[in-house]
């Protein structure tokens, strides 16, 4: 008397298929930049799909840990990361993981998600500005080593296939980049993300480290740090399985791509695409943070132009500062 | 270590060390490669499972109130035996979580075998910080 259904509903498929979509561009981007596939993530399963933050917090730190185990075991083959140097940094981002998660328990059990919509954001736009300074640079100036270099040999050497040669590097100020993690990876535990933006900051900036050492080294650091949350965001119960699974199996197909790709390119291309991208999600997510908890009254369509528009005033001024040619001209 | 017999700088010693480090390399990748994978199995054995048994609405709803709050996983194990897809994806999930761990405790090793030390008692901080989050803070928190 009725239509012979489906064996699976049509609406459950787009929906399947739509998480794995977003897992795949998100695991794409997460891997060229070193930053996980968090930063992408969340804002597409939030804003898109309607999914809470814990669950999306949840699933994008299980899809960080298929991104890092995947990834890493390839950069492992293509010995850039430097292991002394991630691990030692580790003890940092996983105690701060660990004060982070907790954090973010408590956050959503007293109703204050808006304000980790509205963090998120905010942290994702301040990583545009030395993500963007850093672009200049293929390889940083050096600077004399000091005794954390001797002390925790902070020194290493790997094939960069894009600039064609060798390149030798040490690290600096251990302590500073130390002091980094623990922010980092309290902000890893508190929003779900692996925060890689926050990790190659400290490596790059406070440590000197390249670029490509920098993104890798980070990715190897996420997976540990992201268990390290999601273990307890488990027992909080922020890990709705289905979900968890489908963006991991999207995720870590993406980062596979992206790990291909990414002894290709040059790190000047990989941040500028990825800068657009971020300074649109990292504006929406503020936006809707702060309409969540009535403090912006406007339409959703007009959210999205205006965070349109600021991606484009953003990128433009950021482009000005820091993307001028001349200095690079054998990559045209 | 006995001392290498060669001068310092002798490039048959730099070869010979980075030979036996590039063992340790390999033996991880294919720890968090196979590991991966093996969770990716379990993930899509148990959602195609899912998916053929009907009734995934409820267990795929994005807001669906079912998460990890309340499954034990005495229950992931019990499930299992079950072929119940639901635990198949849990277990995939756990193993997932597993491999980071299984990478740090490798690195005590890789660092045992090249006598330093140092490296080693920086490894053993990152595996106990990782075993009070995973076994520690959650009984001691109620969580």
């Amino acid at each position: 008397m009725c239509t012979v259904q489906p064996l699976v509903p049509i609406t459950l498929l787009v929906m399947i298929l739509e998480i794995l979509a977003f897992g795949l561009i998100a695991g794409f981007i997460g891997s060229l930049t070193g930053l996980g596939g968090g930063t992408v993530l969340i804002p597409l399963l939030t804003l898109f799909m309607g999914v809470s933050m814990a669950y999306a917090a949840g699933a994008s730190l299980i899809s960080t840990i298929a991104t890092s185990s995947g990834a890493a075991s390839a950069y492992i083959r293509d010995m850039i990361t430097n292991v002394r140097i991630g691990m030692g940094l580790e003890i940092s981002t996983t105690a701060g993981s660990v004060v982070g998660s907790l954090t973010a328990g408590y956050t959503y059990s007293h109703g204050l998600a808006w304000i980790l919509y509205a963090l998120f954001g905010a942290i994702v736009l301040f990583s545009l500005i030395p993500t963007a300074g850093r672009g200049r640079y293929e390889v940083p100036k050096p600077i004399s080593p000091d005794a954390t270099t001797r002390i925790f040999k902070l020194r290493g050497i790997y094939h960069d296939a894009a600039l064609g040669r060798d390149v030798e590097y040490h690290g600096v100020r251990w302590w500073l980049g130390e002091i980094i993690m623990f922010f980092a990876g309290a902000i890893s535990g508190l929003l779900g993300i692996g925060s890689g933006a926050l990790k190659v900051l400290g490596m790059d900036w406070a440590m000197n480290l390249p670029m490509k050492v920098s993104t890798t080294t980070s990715n190897f650091m996420i997976g540990v740090t992201a268990a390290t949350g999601s273990s307890i965001y488990w027992y909080l119960g922020y890990i709705q399985p289905a979900l968890a699974a489908l963006t991991a199996v999207g995720v870590l197909a993406g980062a596979m791509l992206g790990t291909r790709v990414l002894v290709r390119i040059t790190n000047r291309q990989i941040r500028w695409i990825f800068l657009a991208i971020l300074a649109f999600l990292g504006m929406e997510m503020l936006l809707r943070g702060l309409s969540m908890e009535g403090l912006l009254r406007v339409a959703t369509t007009s959210e999205y132009a205006a965070s349109a528009a600021f991606t484009a005033a953003a990128m433009g001024v950021l482009y000005a500062i820091y993307g001028r040619p001349g200095w690079h001209g054998r990559l045209s | 270590m006995a001392p290498a017999p060669e001068a310092r700088g002798d490039p048959r010693t730099c070869a010979d060390e980075s030979e036996e480090d590039r063992g340790m390399d390999r033996l991880i990748g294919a720890a968090l490669r196979y590991g991966v994978l093996t969770s990716i199995a379990f993930i899509l054995a148990g959602l195609a499972l899912l998916l053929a048994r009907g009734g995934a609405a409820d267990v795929l709803g994005t807001n669906s109130p079912l998460n990890t709050s309340t499954i034990s996983p005495a229950a992931v194990a019990s499930g299992l035996t079950s072929l119940d897809p639901l635990s198949m994806i849990l277990l995939g999930l756990i193993l997932l979580i597993a491999t980071p761990v299984l990478r740090v405790a490798l690195g005590i090793a890789s660092f045992a075998r090249e006598r330093d030390w140092l490296y080693v008692l920086i490894t053993s901080i990152v595996f106990v910080n990782l075993m009070i989050a995973i076994f520690v803070l959650p009984s001691a928190l109620h969580l």
